[in-house]
């Protein structure tokens, strides 16, 4: 059979693009709440 | 250990993960390199599992103690679960193209892990539509709860359903019958993805705490 090499780099393309998407809206997120100050009760 | 420290050990991981599935394990002698695709795919079914077993415990915990602490895990291992599951069944489109000269049929293990996704997309949509806390997390964790009942269907389906999918090689009943070496790179990068998914999981929390508290 023969490799397919292009399958193999598509596997793993899309799954790092995915994975490296999340991590950085995970990573702006918490970066824009450290941002914020907590809501204070009157 | 801090979260930042359980993220680099994660990419460490993961490095030594695609050195194994790249440089240690053989070409397979029937499929070629495009076997190696697995060293993802099966990973990230099994890190799929564990999320949502753990959205599972989050919902039950909450139910029973109303504690905000549980719907945050369940919250948070949801996440990770659908993305982990949606690189399953996209790598294994990927690989099934080549392989069995297509890429989707509606077999029993392809179809039940659409419905997994289907289901835990739908459990963030519901959370994204009820604004009021206690109301959102006991809804959230019905659906937690029934949704991972689906997780033996998806597993047993290969046993219960003809299925052009292989049946279970690993978490099977008799031993694996894989060589050492390419059994090897799966568990590496097996551990590799838990560490990926405890690294993302204790950010999300970190942050749902966060929203939670700015909330008031």
């Amino acid at each position: 059979m023969p490799d397919n090499w292009s399958y193999v780099f598509a596997a793993y393309g899309v799954a790092a693009v995915v994975l490296l998407a999340y991590w950085r809206r995970l990573a702006v997120r918490a970066k824009n709440l450290a941002a914020r100050r907590p809501r204070r009760s009157v | 250990m801090g979260i930042r420290a359980l993220g680099w050990l994660a990419v460490l991981a993961l490095i030594g993960g695609l050195g194994t599935a790249f440089g240690y394990a053989p070409r397979e002698v029937v499929q070629g390199n495009v076997q190696r695709i697995m060293y993802l795919h099966v990973p990230a079914v099994l890190t799929a599992y564990l999320a949502f077993g753990l959205v599972f415990l989050g919902s039950v915990g909450y139910l029973l103690t109303r504690r905000p602490g549980w719907d945050r895990l369940a919250m948070a291992a949801a996440e990770p679960g659908v993305i982990f599951t949606g690189i399953t069944i996209a790598s294994g489109s990927i690989w099934g193209k080549p392989t069995w000269g297509t890429w989707w049929t509606w077999d029993a293990r392809l179809t039940s892990t659409a419905v997994l996704f289907l289901v835990y997309v739908g459990y963030l949509m519901l959370r994204g539509m009820i604004d009021e806390p206690d109301r959102r997390a006991r809804a959230a964790a019905v659906v937690g709860i029934l949704g991972a009942a689906n997780i033996p269907i998806v597993h047993f389906s290969v046993k219960w359903w003809r299925a052009l999918h292989q049946p279970a090689t690993i978490l099977g009943p008799e031993p694996s019958p894989i060589a050492a070496p390419i059994l090897l790179t799966l568990l590496v990068n097996w551990i590799a993805f838990t560490l990926l998914l405890l690294y993302l999981l204790a950010k999300r929390t970190e942050i749902a705490r966060l929203e939670d508290m700015h909330a008031g």
